[in-house]
């Protein structure tokens, strides 16, 4: 049988459409006379064109290939197959074609920007992320955290008044005399403002914050009082309280620091 | 502050005595006992924070008026003493142990106890007591859901992470059953300290909500390649963390028309999630949602 006089390298750059004209001109009226070339053409073509589809593939193997270790195991390969001498299928004979020492180098260079191209792409689309909190998980610096808790304690402590004052005008506020003037929710409320009143003292013992802080301490020992009273008061003894709160304007003064606080640490 | 301080204290100081009249048994109504004498002076000096004098009269009425229906209320009071003069921590400690363990301690008293006896574990142990962290750790199982809470919030503060993450089921637990804000922002910043791959778990495991998951901020400033700023947070905690950014990075932003409500109703509301914000000084700020 008469050997094909076509030189095979020719072919990858003439499906690329990198030949010159004159060459590509003669590669092309070969193909039409020599149906051998033409089934390998069309055979290397399908190989180009899945190696376009598996680019997502390639992006998530690329992440895991060991790059120190590729060469020597693709050398490996291509040795332990190197010496088979039974009849192979076409897709095999497109592997043997691309493995041949003449195209080797093409072959190599064709894996090697089809990998190149993949990892070009991951690269330009994702998101640069690099340092502290560039992944895709929760992130803030210890100092960012304490200044988010200096800012939770201002508000808290402007809610934490603002309360306060409800407590103080319910168990205080009702006119002398009134019936069914106890202070039982009052209480209850001092209570649960007790409660919350532990979470602001680291904060509010920071300087910026002194100032909020002995109010805040005074309310809180007014409340432990309070948690402690029953609902049977007697209402005169009520009423001596309520109007000292009135002729003092305790309340008021709340108030004051509330609107600083308000205003910004 | 704009006002003197010093008048509003002795106000709530008469609240507070008046206050404790009504607290006190009838017989207070009457002439008052020597114990009761004693232990409405300590409380004046308490609210003036005369620390050692009220100590002595509240250490009075332990030492010799062991009956007396101030006792229990006289040691918790002490214990209040002791927390605040420097060095007598220990003290402090032990006087609180012993309260909480008086048959007829008060629940109030009880909870700020048990509080107090958190916070003064925690100041010793910064000290360098060690050992004394046990105080706090022995709470993360305590009965009372708010003193349970209180002592996994502050064990997030430990620097040291292997102590801290002792927290992380508690302060989970905190996010996922607990509806007060107060209490869950809290607890998603000790698990951001302690371990933000736990609050990443936990919020995953939230019901899905129209919400975004992830508030982003990137603070670059000018010549600088590395931001300044990187945050990576739940979106629940991002007004919080909009409103504690630095005041100048706050400048620039309402420089250019917006403050921290325009910002999270953009970001809420528009499709364009990526807002991008060029200071005079040359400092971007970029704040996207994921």
């Amino acid at each position: 049988m008469k050997e094909c006089p076509m030189k095979k390298s020719d072919w990858l750059a003439y499906l690329s459409g990198d030949l010159e004209e004159g060459r590509r001109t003669t590669v092309a009226e070969h193909l039409k006379e020599c149906p051998e070339c033409r089934k390998e053409e069309a055979e290397l073509r399908r190989v180009l064109e899945g190696a376009d589809a598996v680019k997502g593939e390639i992006q998530q193997a690329l992440r895991e290939v060991d790059w120190d270790a590729l060469p020597g195991r693709i050398a490996d390969y291509v040795y332990a197959g190197a010496g088979k001498p039974e009849k192979l299928s076409a897709g095999e004979r497109v592997r043997m074609w691309f493995l041949q020492a003449g195209l080797r180098p093409v072959a190599a260079g064709i894996a090697l920007g089809v990998l190149l191209g993949s990892l070009g792409m991951y690269l330009a689309l994702r998101r640069p992320e690099t340092g502290p909190g560039g992944g895709r998980g929760y992130y803030a610096s210890g100092e960012f955290l304490d200044r988010a808790e200096l800012e939770m304690a201002r508000r808290e402590t402007v809610d934490y008044l603002e309360k306060s004052q409800y407590v103080l005008l319910d168990f205080f506020g009702t006119p002398s005399g009134q019936a069914g003037a106890r202070p039982a929710a009052s209480v209850a409320q001092a209570r649960e403002l007790l409660s919350k009143k532990k979470y602001l003292n680291r904060e509010l013992e920071k300087f910026q914050m002194a100032k909020a802080k002995a109010i805040c301490d005074q309310i809180e020992m007014l409340f432990l009082e309070l948690a402690q009273l029953s609902d049977d008061l007697p209402e005169a003894e009520l009423a001596k309280v309520r109007n000292l709160m009135q002729d003092r304007q305790l309340l008021l003064k709340i108030s004051l620091v509330k609107k600083e606080l308000q205003n910004g640490v | 502050m704009g006002f003197n301080m010093k008048k509003i204290i002795p106000t709530i100081g008469l609240v507070i005595v008046l206050g404790l009249g009504l607290a006190a048994p009838p017989r207070a109504f009457a002439q008052a006992s020597p114990d009761e004498k004693l232990f409405q002076e300590a409380k004046l000096l308490i609210f003036d924070k005369k620390w050692e004098t009220a100590l002595d009269k509240l250490q009075e009425i332990v030492d010799s008026h062991a009956k007396s229906p101030y006792y229990s209320q006289a040691v918790f009071y002490k214990g209040e003493c002791l927390s605040s003069i420097k060095g007598r921590e220990r003290d402090a400690l032990q006087t609180y142990k012993e309260y909480i363990q008086l048959p007829d301690a008060n629940p109030s008293l009880v909870e700020k106890s048990e509080g107090s006896i958190i916070d003064l574990a925690y100041a010793l142990y910064d000290k360098g007591d060690r050992p004394a962290l046990k105080d706090v750790e022995g709470r993360l199982g305590h009965p009372n859901r708010a003193v349970k809470y209180y002592a996994a919030y502050k064990l997030s503060l430990v620097p040291d992470k292997a102590i801290a993450s002792k927290a992380v089921p508690v302060l989970e637990q905190i996010i996922r059953t607990e509806k007060d804000p107060e209490l869950t922002d809290r607890a998603r910043i000790g698990l951001l300290r302690v371990s933000p791959e736990s609050l990443k778990s936990v919020e995953g495991r939230r019901p899905a909500t129209e919400e975004p998951r992830m508030l982003r901020i990137r603070i670059t400033k000018k010549g600088q390649k590395e931001p300044v700023l990187v945050l990576n947070i739940p979106w629940s905690l991002a007004d919080l963390a909009l409103g504690a950014m630095d005041e100048e990075d706050k400048a620039a932003m309402r420089s250019k028309g917006y403050d921290i409500n325009k910002i999270m109703n953009d970001l809420a509301k528009s499709k364009e999630k990526l807002i991008r914000i060029e200071g005079d000084d040359g400092t971007i700020i970029e704040i996207w949602i994921e």
